[in-house]
């Protein structure tokens, strides 16, 4: 588990700049897909074909993009100002490196304030790529970087820079390893690019597809951290089923229909209400004449953080759960 | 049904965004003899079409929209305390958090479970928190269980809707809980019980759309799925009272007000407007120079544009359990959309597309 893991969350994506996420996603899944492609977007598309008469289409989506920065301007002394590619929180940056396309590794510092314990906004904050002037900066305005951080596995603990949502593909690659050949409805799974900055990817390819069922995999937060805002999701519950994010109601039958199939399947679950945040399950929801949207989360600490953790018997979970609801019917 | 008895009906039904199964149901029942089909569609919306007498063939189609969602909880958190147990919750939609102190709300859990929304005492709160809204952090729904039963019979996730009978005050007002947007679907059942006596050539598409007051979810959905050559919108807006900005608002039992702004094609504007004075109908202008947060939003931009309209009925305390309406404006909306689509003709739509292109013709501007 761990080496491919490794692969996905080490690799460089932030949103818009998903090549490099695709051309290693699809060698994996190729074996198990009747037919694959690649949309005007970017999209990455798995399509699992059946014979089945009047089956449903289910569209299963995992983003392959990631938070970053893009650099808008050089200083005369090689410096770099920059903005964010998506959910990326100020507090996060001093300290903290980007890598660009390139491989180019950035440090991030900030500007000189006497008032140390604030937290300065992302407009104060700079990259330092070891420049000493514009002539010698390898970076231009409108190159994009991801954060930089090394993946450990700590017992059941993974942490990494983008377990959000490289943990979603690493749910999506493994159920199709195991799905029988026969799945029962007509499936496509997205590796979805763009969702950081709007579930844009997922939106595409929603309205290519017109699915009557759309699973997003996705993390979610957590309440079991000090001090954490009230959530009653755990690290290490299970999988979590989506009831309600903020952009998005999940469809009350498939819900259900989730909940069943955990149940008949044993596997440990919970049930979340996610107060801030959506998926790729919002744009399935509104695309052409709407689909049955739902999502199962990942459970997550330090979400949009360059540690985010997931505990590895969630992500079992959620694989089992998701193979469970393809190879059944789905009655809603 | 007298107009009080069917706003009874529609308001105590329950719906929250999300779980409009109740009222769709109850809604499809009630139109299913009115028109000539019904179906309840993948997201949840009620959608009746009733076939127009127009022998060109596809016929042309109006959509008629009216959410069916309302306000509502869920349940974020089930908390103990010495055995008993209390539910933590969240709001479905634009929640007046002021208000929900002292509210009663059912559970639809493995049974429904009505439970009050009850918090400490101002005076017993932390300082900081006197005097001030209570949060979903000091909020509890208590349905008087101990912890053990609650965890058997209520999840996490589970759907909560208000429960508030609709009263009769003075005249013919009203007040209570999701007359926005029960309001506007007892004008479009008084609507398709008018057309019954009308000749109309356009097909007819009643939705009652699911999930509005989060994300116009039902009107993407339905105006995408039902090919609609225009729409309406109907909703409710607020109504002129103490404290408010009277000279923006409509005035409560002044007959509906159409929405003019970015939303509205000011040819459907304009059909709703002739249609009023056809009837001697007093109505209002609102105008909404960025959009009024309604279904219109969602059906404008939907397939390749759909030109749209907007009735509003006004509404007074919107967002809270004590809505108030006047029956005579719910009455007005139905009849005004009736005739309206009754005099709808194969000359319609070719008009339409020559007045976006005449500006200097003031009277086409909805003036």
């Amino acid at each position: 588990m761990n080496d491919l893991l490794r692969s996905l969350v080490e690799a460089y994506g932030p949103s818009g700049f998903e090549d490099a996420l695709r051309d290693l996603i699809r060698p994996l899944v190729e074996p198990h897909a009747d037919d694959i492609s690649v949309d005007a977007m970017g999209n990455l598309l798995v399509h699992k074909s059946t014979a089945a008469a009047g089956a449903l289409k289910v569209m299963i989506a995992a983003h392959i993009d990631e938070i970053g920065v893009m650099a808008t301007h050089i200083t005369e002394k090689g410096f770099l100002r920059f903005t964010n590619i998506g959910g990326v929180m100020p507090h996060t940056l001093l300290g903290n490196r980007v890598r660009f396309a390139d491989g180019t590794i950035g440090v991030i510092g900030v500007d000189h304030s006497d008032d140390r314990g604030a937290i300065q906004p992302l407009s104060k904050h700079f990259i330092d790529v070891g420049a000493t002037g514009r002539e010698d900066c390898p970076v231009r305005v409108g190159d994009a970087a991801g954060f930089d951080r090394a993946f450990v596995a700590r017992g059941n603990y993974l942490t990494a820079k983008s377990m959000d949502d490289r943990i979603g593909c690493y749910v999506a690659i493994e159920a199709l390893r195991r799905l029988p050949a026969d799945v029962p409805h007509d499936v496509t799974f997205v590796f979805s690019v763009q969702e950081e900055v709007g579930t844009r990817g997922a939106e595409a390819a929603a309205n290519r597809i017109l699915p009557d069922v759309g699973i997003a995999l996705d993390v979610t937060r957590t309440g079991d951290v000090p001090e954490a805002k009230a959530m009653s999701v755990s690290l290490g519950d299970g999988p979590a089923i989506k009831v309600r994010d903020s952009g998005m109601i999940a469809h009350a039958g498939l819900v259900r229909l989730m909940r069943r199939r955990a149940e008949e399947a044993g596997i440990r679950y919970q049930m979340e209400v996610l107060d801030g945040g959506s998926t790729d399950a919002r744009s399935m929801q509104v695309a052409g004449p709407g689909c049955a949207a739902g999502c199962i989360s990942i459970p997550c600490r330090y979400v949009h953080s360059p540690s985010e953790t997931v505990d590895s018997r969630d992500v079992e979970g959620c694989i089992q759960l998701l193979v469970a609801l393809l190879s059944g019917s789905i009655d809603l | 049904m007298d107009t009080f008895d069917l706003l009874k009906r529609l308001t105590e039904t329950p719906g929250p965004s999300g779980n409009e199964h109740a009222i769709a149901a109850a809604l499809q029942e009630m139109w299913r003899p009115l028109v000539d089909e019904t179906t309840i569609d993948r997201v949840g919306s009620l959608v009746a079409i009733k076939r127009g007498a127009g022998e060109t063939e596809p016929r042309p189609r109006i959509l008629l929209a009216a959410h069916a969602d309302e306000l509502g909880l869920m349940v974020t958190n089930i908390v103990a305390h010495g055995g008993n147990g209390f539910l933590r919750v969240t709001n479905l939609g634009g929640v007046d958090r002021r208000h929900l102190m002292g509210q009663t709300a059912v559970v639809h859990g493995r049974e429904p479970l009505t439970g009050i929304l009850g918090g400490l005492p101002d005076a017993r709160l932390p300082e900081r928190e006197r005097g001030q809204a209570y949060t979903y952090d000091n909020l509890v729904l208590d349905v008087g269980l101990p912890i053990d039963r609650l965890r058997e019979l209520v999840s996490v996730g589970d759907f909560v809707s208000f429960r508030q009978p609709l009263r009769r005050l003075q005249k013919n007002r009203v007040a209570g809980k999701a007359l926005d947007n029960r309001a506007s679907l007892a004008a479009l059942t008084l609507c398709l019980e008018a057309l019954q006596a009308r000749r109309h050539t356009w097909d007819v598409v009643a939705v009652a759309t699911a999930q509005e007051e989060t994300i116009y979810l039902g009107a993407y959905t339905s105006g995408h799925a039902q090919r609609p050559d225009i729409a309406v919108a109907i909703d409710v807006c607020h109504a002129k009272g103490p404290g408010a900005n009277d000279g923006e608002l409509a005035e409560l039992g002044g007959g509906p007000s159409l929405g003019l702004g970015a939303e509205i094609h000011p040819a459907v504007h304009r059909a709703l407007k002739e249609a009023a004075e056809a009837l001697e109908m007093s109505v209002t202008v609102s105008a909404n120079a960025r959009g009024a947060g309604t279904d219109a939003y969602a059906l404008q931009t939907a397939r390749e544009g759909i030109p749209t309209g907007l009735v509003e009925i006004p509404l007074r305390y919107m967002h809270t359990m004590v809505e108030t309406a006047d029956t005579g404006d719910v009455e007005r909306a139905g009849r005004l959309l009736a005739e309206m689509i009754a005099r709808l003709d194969d000359a319609f739509l070719p008009n339409l597309r020559e007045e976006l292109m005449r500006p200097d013709n003031r009277k086409d501007n909805g003036q």
